[in-house]
């Protein structure tokens, strides 16, 4: 928007400026052409006036002649012919100067002509009459017809000079009129000029004006965002360059110049001068990147920088391609010092590795420790019933019962080291996932449990349970293990009843589900009427080793319902455990649906 | 039967002093008539197997854990060997890990036995395993009935 607000005052500046210009030239010529009128007007007024002194003293030149002549008849004094022996000179002077001054006009040499062949006449006139009244006989007659024809020629003469003045009075007339018409448009054209002139001025003035507040407030923002940016790149630890691919040219941020320890814009921009800074071992990256970007396909490198100060830096650079106004096409490049990052990322990998190495050894230590104890024991065992079998009679009676607890104490061993075996197992990660019914599932573990269930008169009622995708003898082993305990934590005195329910709820509803991605969940609790525990141990219960019980009252190894809880969590799942001390006690496995 | 006229050889490949001790008692407890021979280690076993005119045992027991040559090892060589390759071939191991089950089967054993804790199941295990007739068995043996529990 800034742009073409630029553009459109620029246009506008540059047109009034063409329009002032084409209006003042017209002006100035109209004017001038006025000056000329008017230089015209004046000269042709001067010479009217000239012509009409001039043809006024004719007149009076051959009038004074005339006079002359006329004393000089009736006085015989030939003082009178003074003026008539000038007036010939006169007359030809002044016709002569008539003669100039009517040069441009033909009409009025016509007439000039004419007044000369005339007053020629009436001088001619003069003379002869003069030569009649000075004869010796003087003939009255022919004076008379003389005079009359001299008087007669005299009346033409001023009928003729009166036509020449008229004609110059009606030509300077005329020329008054087109000059008047002339100039009395002249005012309204340079006032309507003049008022376009203003308008035009005044709405370039306004519109320059908003658009330079534009430009203004534009530039402010540039300068704000500018500003911004350069300390987003100190904040952020990032340069940005820029290549013109038209020109070649290239620009680096000051905060690059800053990430490579350098002043800023203390070097020129240029491939060469940027990969001195980089790693004599990681240059070809930078240079295959810089290639890659001439082929239009720029991809995120990582290289290391050698900085100014001699200290290695992590640095990852990406870029774009944008054309701009001036379709020539721009390289934005991002260079941002990833050391803090590379060396977190470098630590995390060791520390995981360090872990999965450790996980590993534990696990075969696990494997190799539960495997490796089986022989000896199994020997002993072995030894045992060997002695039982044969020599048992023959042992004393305290020889008998410290042998019996042998006997105990390494059968306690060996399912401590299968249930060992067992939880390691299900730690062990081969999750074979199957469509698997889970109504199938209790009724093979009940069937496993069926003497412990007669025994102890026991009852199992289920609701009916859904088919979901698990590890299928890992599920056996978590109702064998659930289903186990109820029969073993059973009161001694009524028989255990276990009750198994299941509903499917979504994860909202339950906090310990609360912020999981599956949505629903099938809740399957198993209670019994056994019993219970204190609350207060229901999360320790879970934990590997911890028993509630003296051993020598329930035996047990304290690993079944950590395997439990490995169960459910291998199958993204959770456990909770409810008791109430001689009441029974409620285990409730959530199973994603 | 044709076992009880003649005398059953069998051979027991274990590097375990005490667990050969235990085989050949349960064998002199159980009423059936054999000849129990034992060897130290796979290395021992094949020597055993490849002297010349040698009465070849009816029944090997093979222990997988063993020093110089494990039993898998001894189990490949023999399937590979014309005149050995027929004897039964019962796994007599401590460990009972899917692995070595799903090996040995593939290998081709005829059973798998995992050690008893006590003696008495140890000769009720034993005598099963030389009251049948393995010669025969191997046509119909699958993978349920490859492992043995009594």
């Amino acid at each position: 928007m800034s742009g073409r607000a630029i553009f459109t005052t620029a246009f506008l500046l540059k047109g009034s400026f063409i329009v002032a210009l084409f209006i003042l030239i017209f002006t100035s010529s109209v004017s001038y052409k006025h000056t000329v009128v008017i230089a015209e007007s004046t000269e042709l007024l001067v010479r009217s006036y000239k012509i009409q002194i001039q043809l006024e003293q004719l007149v009076s030149y051959v009038k004074d002649a005339e006079t002359g002549e006329r004393g000089y008849i009736i006085t015989r004094d030939s003082d009178f012919l003074q003026p008539y022996n000038t007036a010939r000179d006169k007359i030809k002077g002044t016709l002569f100067a008539l003669q100039y001054l009517t040069s441009q006009n033909l009409r009025q040499q016509h007439n000039l002509d004419s007044l000369l062949l005339l007053v020629n006449l009436r001088l001619a006139l003069l003379k002869s009459s003069l030569e009649i009244s000075s004869a010796e006989n003087l003939n009255k007659r022919w004076l008379e017809e003389n005079m009359t024809k001299g008087r007669k020629t005299m009346d033409i003469i001023r009928s003729q000079i009166n036509k020449m003045i008229d004609l110059e009075v009606s030509n300077f007339n005329e020329h008054q009129k087109k000059y008047n018409r002339e100039i009395s448009i002249t005012p309204i054209f340079t006032l309507f000029l003049f008022t376009v002139t203003l308008i035009f001025l005044i709405f370039s003035y306004l519109k320059i004006n908003q658009d330079l507040e534009i430009q203004k407030r534009t530039n402010e923002k540039l300068l704000i965002s500018i500003e911004s940016i350069k300390h987003a790149e100190i904040i952020g630890e990032f340069g940005t360059s820029q290549w013109n691919l038209k020109t070649n040219k290239r620009y680096y941020s000051d905060n690059l110049y800053a990430l490579l320890g350098c002043e800023p814009q203390s070097f020129e921009a240029t491939v060469e001068n940027f990969l001195k800074f980089v790693h004599p071992d990681d240059r070809h990256i930078v240079t295959n990147g810089v290639k890659e970007v001439t082929d239009n396909n720029p991809f995120p490198v990582e290289y290391r920088i050698i900085r100014k100060d001699g200290e290695i830096r992590f640095f990852k650079s990406i870029g774009k391609f944008i054309t701009d106004n001036g379709n020539s096409k721009l390289y934005i490049g991002i260079s941002r010092d990833i050391t803090q990052q590379h060396l977190t990322e470098q630590a995390l990998v060791e520390r995981n590795r360090e872990l999965e190495h450790s996980v590993n050894e534990l696990e075969s230590f696990n494997r190799v420790a539960s495997h490796d104890l089986q022989e000896p024991l199994r020997k002993i065992q072995t030894f045992i019933s060997r002695i039982s079998e044969k020599e048992l009679s023959a042992m004393s009676e305290t020889s008998k019962e410290y042998f019996a607890r042998i006997k105990t104490s390494a059968s306690r061993m060996r399912t401590l080291i299968d249930d060992l075996l067992l939880f390691s197992r299900a730690n062990k990660i081969e999750k074979v996932f199957e469509k698997t019914d889970f109504n199938q599932i209790l009724e093979s573990v009940r069937q496993e449990l069926s003497q412990t269930i007669e025994e102890k008169n026991a009852v199992i009622r289920s609701a009916s349970l859904p088919t979901l995708n698990v590890i299928p003898f890992q599920i056996q082993q978590l109702f064998i293990n659930l289903i186990g305990n109820s029969l073993k934590y059973s009161n001694p005195d009524v028989p255990p009843e276990i009750k198994i329910e299941c509903e499917i709820m979504s994860a909202g509803t339950s906090p310990i589900l609360e912020g999981n991605a599956s949505t629903n969940y099938y809740k399957i609790s198993v209670t019994d009427n056994g019993l219970g525990f204190e609350q207060k141990y229901a999360d320790h219960i879970f934990v590997l080793f911890h028993r509630l019980h003296n051993k020598s009252e329930y035996p047990g190894t304290g690993i079944g319902l950590a395997i439990c809880k490995k169960i459910v969590e291998n199958h993204n799942g959770f456990i909770t455990a409810k008791g109430i001390p001689g009441i029974g006690s409620t285990f409730t496995i959530f199973l994603p649906a | 039967m044709e076992i009880q006229n003649d005398v059953m050889h069998i051979l027991l490949a274990d590097d375990d002093e005490d667990d050969r001790l235990f085989f050949r008692d349960a064998f002199e407890e159980i009423k059936i008539k054999t000849k129990v021979e034992t060897v130290n280690d796979g290395v021992e076993l094949m020597n055993y197997l490849t002297q010349p005119n040698i009465k070849l045992p009816h029944i090997l027991f093979l222990d997988l854990n063993m020093p110089r040559k494990g039993g898998i090892d001894c189990l490949l060589e023999l399937k590979r060997m014309d005149q050995v390759k027929n004897i039964a071939v019962v796994i007599y191991s401590t460990s009972a890990s899917e692995e070595d089950i799903e090996e040995t089967f593939v290998l081709g054993a005829n059973v798998y036995l995992k050690k008893p804790n006590d003696f008495s199941t140890l000769k009720k295990t034993l005598e099963a395993v030389i009251t049948t007739n393995w010669q025969y068995h191997t046509s119909g043996l699958n993978r349920d009935n490859f492992i043995l529990s009594i």
